[in-house]
């Protein structure tokens, strides 16, 4: 392997360490160290550490402004400034060596700061946090002293409600919103110290959240504030009585309740519930919708065409279906904290886009267009796992999409081939409805559309199958608009279909078969020693034949399914475009075609003398 | 050892932990071959995946299709070694007959009559109630490359194709590009560790290619590692499953200089080395 100079200074101990030979380099080190040395940063260099996986991002000067900075939102940390947002310090204090240390191990949710605990060694984590305290004079000092937080209180109902009513009195809603979703009014104002637009964070969202999502978190975020961004420290309040140390934690199990008890998991597969006696609902406030399980689908920006989107707004859409057998109704839910356009946010809009400035071609150079939402479906259903190009399908294969817009009514259905070709359908080919609500930084919008709509051009449903479907998201008044936006890859629609008679009638039928070819094994174990009636020699001659001609017929029965089932491999591989397999079970299912025919001719033949 | 065996000698047992273990449990050929097949399906479902991270590769679950495989293989040299002479093919038979015929064993008979009919039917309930899984998706994770691919316009031979940057003698000034283009465009989805988990990564289905993985650009030749850069998802054949891939088509942003400095970048900051043409030729 090439050695690079600047990789090469470390020496053999280094590469030991280096993160290809976790594993190996602990196995080593236990075999071949008598003890472990206390301090482990003092044999790597942080610097070197440092330039190789940090500044990228962070910049080798350490300010924040490596390459990839341009391309992310909130900004990669700037060292210098000395600004810590993770502490366990009072505001306007440094972090202590193990509060940085938290960051580089766990990263920043909801940001582009991943952990680094399976990518670095202890050693060289701890020999960043020396060297990132080299880039300010301010860590020359005595090292700081973390807060007293006292102990946690267990939370519960009454600590939940008391929460609510801190988060109402110290009014936290001014940026988070009524419902926590970071839609406040002072919201579009927001700053962060070197003047980048911020967004208050979503509090429904506890996985995104910058110190942390768990109750603890939250209380140390309420404690100390986060340093160099708008989130004020709520220290000083309690230090003058306003509100208790306790009161502070109910506003933090407050906050935590706001969220899922974990973080929503990601299911291929969104089921559309068959109703039966329930009429279809027709608003986005239908009870049926409580009682509806909701699919997360995150999102990412659309960083696949040009011009593309670092920073899209909405991270994930929240799915919903159901069915009542004639039409399909189905409820997107996200997190968008105005209804654009929206003249408040018309200036945060333009400082995302001047902040996240794109250098590719066709880039948004302003914000305010209207939110947007597009589902996404095959034009046709494949035979075979063939879906369009997920980005709105290409020449071969193009996508039948659903758009809705904060600015028309209803929903338009269109044919698109590739992102931005959509070319709507003639009015007397749509048929989908949408109702749309926007409240308290969320929309919601409901799809309504006949499973067939007998149109020899749209996509029918049918109970049954697995449809591909996608979403984009668009939010205006964050400047996005065009191919710049947030997309998902394909997921699977599939429709309730009322329980197969088979359900029913298999389990008995298999219960019985097997008890009584039980029954049968034991009473033929039981005469063949003896304890039944003895049968004479000739009835013991004849059922000896009817068992060989019963295990004959048994075994070409196998076969001869064993036949069909390589038959349907054979079928499912020619189809999915795999000749290779396909051809292979052909050749298997005919070998055992021929082998259970002749199993079962073969045992006639012999038998026939029985009757 | 010693200790062991005079701590039992005080305490007046034998010391034979195996032999005794044969002795009291194992004595028929039921019950060792019970035994073994156990054994056989503990260490196939639990013992195969703990291999590969002794020697740092990734590790997953065995599917379910290869246990059932082993352990038929595993059911068959059992019965080969029960049957293999008549007294042992009897004493094997013994528990078995005893169960179906001795009045004594009238308990065990009623249970298997229970649990046995009762399995049946949870599984066909399982297998014929409605299925809402997805459909099930091949995927090649390496496709076979084309020969030659037409790259910006002009036809760029794959075959046989070296990193032409590797003789300019300026690796390091290539390096620190291809850091410069990875850090622009690659690291939302494949992450600043280079294992595939940008914080868009977990967004996409497939995941992003770890590139940290023994089994991903270590296994590849730099001219294979180009044209899934330059032709992105939508360049995969129909085998690789285009339509799902995020990967972008890069030969719209980068130039093929740029494309060959990340990848010098890649394979120097995981420590991998590219596969070479003479080994792709011995294999062939």
């Amino acid at each position: 392997m090439l050695v690079l100079p600047n990789l090469r200074s470390c020496g053999w101990f280094k590469g030991l360490l280096s993160s290809r030979h976790i594993t190996f380099s602990s196995l080593l080190l236990a075999a071949s160290l008598p003890f472990v040395p206390a301090d482990l940063s003092a044999q790597v260099d942080g610097e070197v550490v440092y330039n190789q996986w940090c500044a990228g991002c962070h910049g080798e000067d350490g300010a924040g402004a490596g390459p990839a900075a341009n391309t992310m939102l909130p900004r990669p940390r700037d060292f210098t400034l000395a600004l810590y947002q993770v502490r366990t310090t009072s505001s306007g204090e440094l972090p202590t060596d193990a509060d940085m240390l938290k960051v580089i191990n766990e990263g920043m949710p909801g940001t582009a700061m991943p952990g680094w605990e399976e990518v670095l060694t202890e050693a060289e984590r701890l020999a960043l946090v020396d060297y990132l305290k080299t880039f300010s004079r301010f860590f020359q000092g005595d090292p700081p002293t973390p807060l007293d937080f006292g102990r946690a209180t267990s939370g519960g109902e009454d600590a939940i409600a008391r929460g609510e009513e801190v988060y109402q009195s110290v009014e936290c809603w001014r940026c988070h919103g009524q419902q926590g979703r970071g839609d406040g009014e002072s919201a579009p104002t927001l700053n962060d110290d070197a003047g980048f637009p911020i967004s208050a964070a979503d509090l429904t969202e506890n996985w995104r959240f910058n110190g942390g999502g768990e109750v603890e978190e939250i209380y140390r975020v309420l404690r100390t504030g986060l340093d160099g961004t708008p989130m004020a420290t709520f220290s000083d309040i309690v230090d003058a009585g306003v509100i208790t140390n306790e009161d502070l934690w109910s506003l933090a199990h407050y906050v935590r309740s706001l969220s899922p008890e974990e973080e929503p998991s990601v299911e291929e597969v969104v089921t559309a519930k068959l109703l039966t006696d329930t009429p279809l609902p027709q608003t986005v406030e239908d009870a049926v919708w409580e009682e509806t399980e909701r699919f997360y689908v995150p999102l990412s920006g659309q960083i696949i065409v040009e011009p593309r989107w670092f920073n899209p707004r909405v991270d994930a859409v929240w799915v919903q279906a159901v069915h009542d057998g004639r039409e399909l109704a189905l409820l997107v839910s996200w997190g968008d904290p105005s209804e654009s356009p929206d003249t408040l946010w018309t200036d945060f809009g333009g400082q995302v886009v001047t902040t996240m400035g794109s250098e590719d071609e066709g880039a948004a150079t302003g914000s305010g267009t209207a939110d947007q939402l597009v589902v996404q479906f095959p034009q046709q259903l494949s035979e075979g796992q063939e879906r369009p190009y997920f980005l709105q399908g290409d020449a071969r294969r193009p996508a039948y999409t659903w758009t809705w817009q904060s600015d028309i009514t209803g929903a338009f259905e269109s044919i698109a081939r590739g992102m931005g070709t959509a070319a709507r359908q003639p009015d007397s080919e749509q048929h989908v409805r949408a109702t749309a609500q926007h409240a308290d930084g969320q929309w919601k919008v409901l799809f309504v559309r006949p499973l067939d709509t007998g149109g020899a051009e749209d996509l029918a449903l049918a109970a049954g199958q697995a449809v591909p479907m996608a979403f984009q998201a668009w939010d205006g008044d964050n400047g996005e608009s065009g191919s710049q936006g947030a997309v998902s890859t394909w997921y699977f629609l599939v429709l309730g279909q009322p329980t197969p008679v088979a359900v029913y009638v298999a389990p008995p039928v298999a219960l019985a078969l097997t008890l009584l070819f039980g029954l049968l094994v034991v009473r033929q174990a039981q005469v063949g020693s003896g304890m039944w009636r003895e049968p004479d020699a000739a009835a013991r001659a004849k059922r000896t034949a009817r068992r060989k001609q019963l295990a004959g017929m048994g075994v070409g029965v196998i076969w001869l399914g064993m036949a069909f089932g390589s038959y349907q491999n054979s079928r499912a591989g020619w189809e999915a475009g795999y000749a290779d397999l396909g051809f292979w079970w052909a050749i298997i299912g005919g070998l055992l075609a021929i082998a259970g025919l002749g199993a079962l001719i073969g045992t006639w033949v012999h038998t026939r003398t029985l009757k | 050892m010693g200790a062991l065996k005079s701590v039992f000698r005080l305490l007046g047992a034998p010391f034979r932990p195996i032999g005794s273990l044969m002795g009291r449990f194992l004595n028929t050929p039921f019950r060792q071959a019970t035994a073994v097949f156990s054994l056989a399906y503990v260490l196939i479902e639990h013992g195969i995946p703990r291999i590969p991270p002794l020697f740092g590769l990734p590790s997953a679950p065995v599917p379910n299709t290869v246990v059932l495989e082993y352990l038929v293989i595993a059911l068959v040299g059992i019965l080969l070694w029960v049957s293999d002479n008549e007294e042992r093919w009897s004493e094997f038979k013994q528990p078995i007959h005893d169960v179906l015929v001795r009045p004594d064993r009238r308990i065990w008979r009623g249970a298997l009559f229970v649990i046995v009919p009762a399995l049946v039917a949870t599984q066909t309930y399982l297998s014929a109630r409605p299925d809402v899984s997805a459909p099930p998706s091949f995927r090649a994770i390496h496709p076979a490359p084309p020969s030659a691919i037409t790259f910006q316009g002009e036809q760029m031979v794959l075959d046989g194709l070296e990193n032409p940057l590797r003789s300019t003698g300026l690796l390091e000034e290539h390096y620190e590009e291809g850091k410069r283009v990875y850090y622009q465009n690659c690291l939302a989805c494949h992450g600043d560790g280079l294992q595939g988990r940008g914080h868009y990564a977990q967004i996409f289905n497939p995941e992003p290619i770890n590139f940290q993985d023994g089994g991903t650009i270590a296994m590849l030749t730099e001219s294979f590692v180009f044209w899934r850069i330059a032709k992105g998802g939508p360049g995969l054949p129909n085998e690789g499953n285009p339509w799902n891939s995020a990967m972008p088509v890069w030969e719209n942003f980068l130039t093929a200089d740029e494309i060959w400095s990340v990848i010098i970048f890649l394979y120097e900051q995981t420590g991998r080395d590219p596969r070479t043409w003479e080994l792709e030729e011995e294999e062939h």
